[in-house]
């Protein structure tokens, strides 16, 4: 498993998630021998095992993805501590090593990184037919993407997109930080918390960042979000895949469809769409390029796209936006911005002010009435209806504004 | 009638030696001490140059709420131009500054008084509602307020109302601020609202104005009663008993009020343990202020104190990266390797072992379960903080 037998195989759609080929063993390889342990030590982690599922009252599905189920539950102890248990479903590889390769580096990675847009990882635990359960943090408010696709029922604002991006950028740089690739990031992996907080979930395909000559994979990330340096097969490369990645998600945001969406769906397509929208990458504008092994365009060179254009097809994010959207689809990874660069645009501080987390648009029962039950403070009940204001007025001990009285 | 015979005993008129001439700090500049009654002579006089309004119908009244003796404006300019001088009123030796002279808002000086005492309460216990816990609590926190509002007021315990309302103030001098800031913003951006609300004032002012004269004339009507059944006929010894006991009773009235706030008072003072005002309910502070400006990196960063980063290492590994074109154009940034390397050689230094087991056991379920060990990360200098 140290070559990857992946490497050749063009992605799959997607849609589907793709098998990325195991990494270099590293650190994991400890992980794949605790799960085929001699029986002593699996007694105790068995015990262990139980005590911890012992814990939760598994609730209804809440999703499903490729490689794992998604349900609601609570504690035992506490039924108002809700939590989400993602139970990987057993694929081939945990039939040969023990446990699968993507719910390894999703707990691996989600266990270092603790911060508020990244997921939490409470705990993990397993069942005896060696199925793996991910205790998560509960995010009932859905994902980004479901926001971006319901054009009818929400609207939001340059400043609801400033907030989440900001959210997302924290999050992405905090990873890079610690050395962490996500690899990963679209709109259906951004998961929001129940105050709004937008949370970057599902590592499974997470890695930390290489040593130099240490190969790592081009086929990763999904394919509309992948950054052309992937697509030309570089198998050394960095924290600017995520930005790239960054970069398409706060596109979608602004024109609310997917900046590069190649159909069919395939690494041809996405070149030529990533040629015609940015430009084509060349030696001129990415030193080194036509050295990569995959590296190939189609057709007539397109000129870098003109500041004015961008302009005019992200007008709604203003011009200091336009300028870092345009710096994070920058075509050379060493001329895109760090994530550290993107949180030192001036795109932050400028005006308008980032949402704040109750005055984000949300899901499901329209935006004013989930706005209303959201303003709520915690374990309050609704105020008695209508006359709210004035219901109040009568229980609240008489205060005359004296300050008002007199100029 | 003199409009000195009458002063109300409790003015202390000596000034500056008694008990009583010192004002407490807090209120200073605001007369603590009940004033003397309106009633002291024929509204249009003025009691210091005896001008009548029959003789000048421009004629202004003003008065300066350290003492509220009211005289006219063109004794305030000949008296105070100069600079602070003493209050021309017989007895009353109160210095006063021209700038403090104004119009009287109310016509029953008491009121003018009170008001005048509750803006400075106000100023001070200026809580908004959002920040208790709930309505139950705001409401015992209004309550409080009013207590120590009737004490000054009344003149129940002013020394020590008024030190414990010093000590609050001192204590509270940037929530106060804060708060005073937020309602002035208020102010500014729901301009239509206040004005609805000042409408309200007014209304309630008026409500106030008029349940006062209702008062006062039926206090009059009483003595007019009186005096109609003497001159009826009706036996003066009655007639004085029934009157007295009306009497009677609305100072007994005055009296239990008086007496219960005194046990409200002990009984919060005893509840909360201490002489000083404390104000319970109230919300853990975990909003953020709204103008602080935005920091994009929400607070966290990760930088390391025991190293810098240097653009250049003399090693080959190294220096071959940086030469490789397959690495250039790949973006593969060698800073990051040598970054990390740094952080794990480093990171052993700003671990204590007692917080490690301690954060350890918090977080048992999460490793032991599945036997990993949590990876070395620069996460020791991050600093985290409320998002947004
Ligand atoms: N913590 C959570 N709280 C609530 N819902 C969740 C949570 N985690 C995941 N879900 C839901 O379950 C779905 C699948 O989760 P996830 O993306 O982690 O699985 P996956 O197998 O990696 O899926 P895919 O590969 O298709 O993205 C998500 O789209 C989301 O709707
Ligand atoms: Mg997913
Ligand atoms: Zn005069
Ligand atoms: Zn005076």
């Amino acid at each position: 498993m140290a070559t990857s037998p992946a490497l050749d195989v063009p992605a799959e759609p997607p849609a589907k998630r793709r098998k990325v080929s195991p990494e270099p063993p590293g650190r994991n390889d400890t992980l794949a021998a605790t799960a085929a342990s001699p029986p002593a030590v699996a007694d105790l982690a068995e015990q262990l095992d139980e005590q911890e599922r012992k814990k939760y009252v598994k609730g209804k599905k809440i999703g499903s993805g490729q490689y794992a189920d998604v349900f609601s539950a609570h504690l035992v102890t506490n039924p108002t501590k809700l939590v989400a248990i993602k139970k990987i479903k057993v694929g081939p590889e945990v039939k040969e090593f023990g446990i699968s390769y993507d719910s390894l580096r999703e707990i691996k990675f989600l266990q270092e990184l603790d911060h508020p847009n990244i997921i939490k990882l409470h705990s993990v635990f397993s069942t005896k037919n060696q199925n793996l359960n991910l205790v998560l943090e509960h995010l009932p408010q859905g994902d980004l993407l479901k926001l971006i696709q319901d054009s009818q029922g929400i609207t939001y604002t340059p400043a609801d997109i400033k907030s989440w991006m900001l959210m997302l950028c924290r999050a992405v740089y905090f990873c890079h930080a610690n050395s962490v690739l996500h690899r990963d990031i679209k709109p259906n992996n951004l998961l929001i918390a129940a105050n709004g907080e937008i949370k970057l979930a599902d590592f499974g395909l997470a890695r930390a960042m290489a040593d130099p000559f240490q190969p790592m994979t081009y086929n990763t990330i999904t394919i509309w979000y992948r950054p052309p340096e992937l697509f030309f097969q570089a198998q050394h490369y960095g924290g600017a895949v995520d930005v790239w990645s960054v970069g398409c998600v706060f596109a979608e945001l602004i024109a609310r469809e997917v900046m590069f969406r190649a159909w069919p769906e395939n690494e041809i397509n996405m070149v030529k769409i990533i040629c015609e929208k940015v430009g084509t990458p060349t030696e001129d504008n990415w030193p080194g390029v036509s050295k990569l092994r995959g590296y190939v365009t189609p057709g007539d060179v397109v000129p870098l796209r003109p500041r004015e254009e961008w302009l005019a097809n992200f007008r709604a994010i203003g011009d200091i936006g336009v300028d870092l959207l345009i710096k994070m689809l920058t075509l050379d990874p060493r001329q895109r911005l760090t994530a550290e660069g993107v949180l030192r645009h001036e795109f932050w501080t400028a005006n308008p002010r980032p949402s704040r987390l109750e005055d984000l648009p949300r899901k499901g029962g329209g935006v004013e009435a989930m706005g209303e039950s959201l303003k709520q403070r915690g374990g309050e009940l609704p105020r008695d209806g209508g006359g709210a204001a004035n219901g109040r007025a009568d229980r609240v001990a008489r205060k005359i504004d004296f300050g008002n009285m007199k100029k | 009638m003199s409009p000195v015979s009458k002063r109300d005993p409790r003015l202390g008129g000596g000034g500056g030696g008694g008990p009583d001439g010192e004002l407490h700090t807090v209120m200073r500049g605001l007369s603590l001490q009940a004033p003397m009654p309106t009633d002291t002579g024929p509204a249009e006089v003025c009691p210091v140059c005896k001008s009548s309004r029959y003789l000048n119908s421009s004629l202004r009244f003003l008065v300066n709420p350290e003492c509220y003796h009211k005289m006219c404006e063109s004794c305030v300019d000949r008296i105070f131009s100069h600079g602070p001088a003493q209050c021309p009123i017989p007895g009353c030796r109160r210095t006063l500054r021209k700038h403090r002279f104004r119009e009287q808002t109310f016509e029953d000086i008491q009121v003018e008084r009170e008001v005048d005492i509750r803006k400075k309460v106000q100023a001070v216990f200026n809580k908004r509602e959002e920040e208790f816990e709930g309505l139950r609590e705001y409401n015992d926190y209004l309550n409080d307020v009013e207590d120590i509002t009737f004490n000054l007021v009344n003149n129940i315990d002013v020394e020590e109302t008024g030190r414990r309302f010093e000590a609050y103030q001192k204590a509270n001098e940037k929530e106060i601020e804060e708060n005073a800031q937020l309602a002035q913003q208020e102010k500014v951006s729901f301009s239509a609202m206040q004005k609805a609300e000042r409408q309200q004032a007014r209304e309630r002012r008026d409500a106030a104005r008029r349940e006062e004269n209702d008062e006062r004339r039926e206090v009059e009507e009483n003595k007019r009663d009186v005096l109609n059944r003497l001159a009826s006929g009706a036996d003066a010894e009655t007639v004085a008993k029934e009157g007295q006991q009306v009497q009677l009773k609305k100072r007994m009235d005055r009296q239990a009020a008086t007496e219960r706030q005194r046990q409200l008072q002990a009984a919060s003072d005893s509840r909360n343990g201490s002489s000083n005002f404390v104000v319970k309910g109230l919300k853990a502070k975990q909003k953020a202020e709204p103008e602080a400006p935005i920091d994009p990196f929400g607070g966290i960063r990760i930088a390391s104190k025991y190293f810098t980063l240097q653009d250049h290492y003399v090693w080959e590994g190294i220096q071959d990266t940086q030469k490789d074109v397959k690495h250039i154009a790949g973006g593969y940034d060698v800073r990051d390797y040598t970054h990390r390397s740094l952080c794990a050689a480093f990171s052993g230094l700003g671990v204590f072992i007692a917080d490690e087991m301690t954060e350890r056991d918090r977080a048992t379920q999460d490793s032991e379960a599945i036997g990993t060990v949590r990876a070395d990360i620069g996460l020791k200098d991050s600093l985290m903080a409320d998002p947004l």
